[in-house]
């Protein structure tokens, strides 16, 4: 079949790769900044936070192609779910790298401190939503649903962690009151990690959108 | 919405050509469906069987059934020229008579055998009104119809259209010709007319179906490939070929 459309398809190739590149972009992002917490480094820390304004200037170049591709283009069907699912994942991303900035700034908060803990359910959590975040991204170039899926059904074990270390540090707030100031940051952590998840958990969402048409709620 | 046009497996030939291929649909009353598809798919030879156009193309040959209302459009009780009275229709190019406005409009009423002075105004107005073309000529109704601009004239042609009072009007590609102001104009006149008349159009214009039609049937190679609400064979097309025909992939 012959096709008479170089340049729209040029820019929906386009988009896909600024938000396969977003998704590289906040799984290293997450992943620098838990190494940060875990050894209190303020310098990786610091790198984290200077970074994400690329992120964001890539959340603009997709809103700004895709403007152009609805303008231009007219486009109908699955090439209109392309561009507004490219919207949609974009916003999430650009949402989970300000999360990661958030982490970042708790250990700039906690510097010259010494952890009250050893970080072991933290960075397991964050591992999971680490995964979930390469599987979401992966679901969407394959526009693999299962994938979708699978990846929001991990979000369980995320937010099995999130009581779980909830608890945790409530116990040792109880146990000694000088804890309170960082168990409450790394609480605040552990409701990030929380966040980031859903937002993988939306990607699916999108995902699926813009495979079958229909958007299902995969965060439940 | 009733259906009032049944298409039931109809197939139509030109001469040995099958330009119609075992065609099935219901056509809801008081609703805009548009027809869609690529050249030579058999979108318009459809649109023209509905009021026997197609009868003066010689060698046609029709199998099937197509009923309005009940009625068995191809059966010999029918009278053709009460079939089209019913079943109006409006071109591509503007077809005023060479004759005044007022008596374009009012040619069909008196083919019809209204006479009476009063009831000719009242109908040219109305028609007029109905069309949306009153304000712009009732202070010179007795100019000549070719005077008007190309979209005054398809407005003229449609108010001439609905003068015979029809339950169903046909457009085909009834604004290719025109500006796209006109354009507009003559698809507001019609998302109007839809709450009194059945509409069927065809259009090259993809997005016109898309911002007109209730319905929209998609037409590959003389077949009915999918037939849908408007929004959904535009967002979520059931069939690949819609999707690729819709997407500017072919055709």
């Amino acid at each position: 079949m012959m096709t008479v459309r170089k340049e729209f398809d040029q820019g929906l190739q386009q988009l896909h790769q600024l938000v396969v590149e977003m998704g590289n972009f906040v799984e290293t992002a997450l992943q620098e900044s838990i190494e940060a917490l875990k050894k209190v480094d303020i310098e990786r820390a610091k790198i984290v936070i200077d970074k994400d304004p690329s992120l964001n200037s890539l959340e603009e170049q997709i809103t700004l192609i895709g403007s152009k591709l609805i303008v231009t283009q007219q486009p109908v069907a699955k090439d209109l779910r392309r561009i507004l699912s490219a919207f949609k994942i974009a916003s999430d991303l650009e949402r989970m790298g300000d999360l990661s900035v958030d982490i970042a700034k708790i250990v700039l908060r906690i510097e010259g401190q010494s952890l009250i803990k050893p970080l072991i359910d933290l960075p397991r959590m964050a591992e999971i939503v680490q995964l979930m975040t390469y599987e979401a991204i992966q679901s969407f170039i394959h526009e693999d649903v299962d994938l979708a899926y699978k990846m929001a059904k991990d979000d369980d074990q995320v937010d099995a962690l999130y009581g779980q270390i909830t608890r945790e540090l409530f116990t040792l707030m109880l146990e000694n009151p000088r804890n309170i100031a960082q168990a409450q940051l790394l609480s605040i952590v552990s409701r990030v990690l929380e966040r980031y998840g859903d937002h993988a958990t939306n990607i699916g969402e999108s995902v699926v959108y813009l495979v079958t048409g229909n958007r299902p709620d995969l965060n439940v | 919405m009733e259906p009032l046009i049944n298409v039931n497996k109809l197939n139509l030939f030109y001469g040995s050509f099958q330009a119609l291929k075992n065609v099935s649909m219901t056509i809801p009353e008081k609703a805009i469906t548009a027809f869609i598809g690529p050249s030579g798919c058999g979108k318009s030879t459809l649109l023209r069987t509905l009021n026997r156009m197609n009868d003066m193309i010689p060698g046609t040959r029709i199998e099937g059934q197509l009923l309005i209302g009940g009625t068995d459009i191809y059966s010999n009780e029918v009278d053709v020229e009460t079939l089209r009275k019913k079943v109006g229709m409006v071109f591509q190019q503007p077809n005023p008579f060479p004759k005044s406005i007022y008596d374009n409009v009012a040619y069909g009423p008196r083919l019809h055998g209204i006479t009476n002075k009063k009831q000719l105004d009242e109908l040219v107005e109305t028609s007029l009104k109905k069309a949306a073309l009153w304000e712009e000529v009732k202070d010179h109704l007795k100019r000549s119809a070719l005077s008007i601009s190309g979209g005054q004239q398809q407005r003229l042609c449609i108010a001439r259209a609905l003068a015979v009072e029809p339950d169903i009007l046909l457009m085909d590609e009834a604004t290719s010709a025109l500006d796209p102001i006109s354009t507009l104009k003559i698809e507001e006149l019609v998302q109007e007319l839809k709450d009194n008349y059945t509409i069927v159009m065809v259009t090259h214009n993809m997005h016109q179906a898309a911002r007109v039609s209730n319905q929209t049937v998609f037409f590959l190679n003389g077949e009915v490939v999918e037939f849908s609400e408007t929004e959904k064979l535009f967002s979520n097309p059931s069939d690949q070929r819609t999707e690729d025909y819709i997407s500017g992939r072919f055709g």
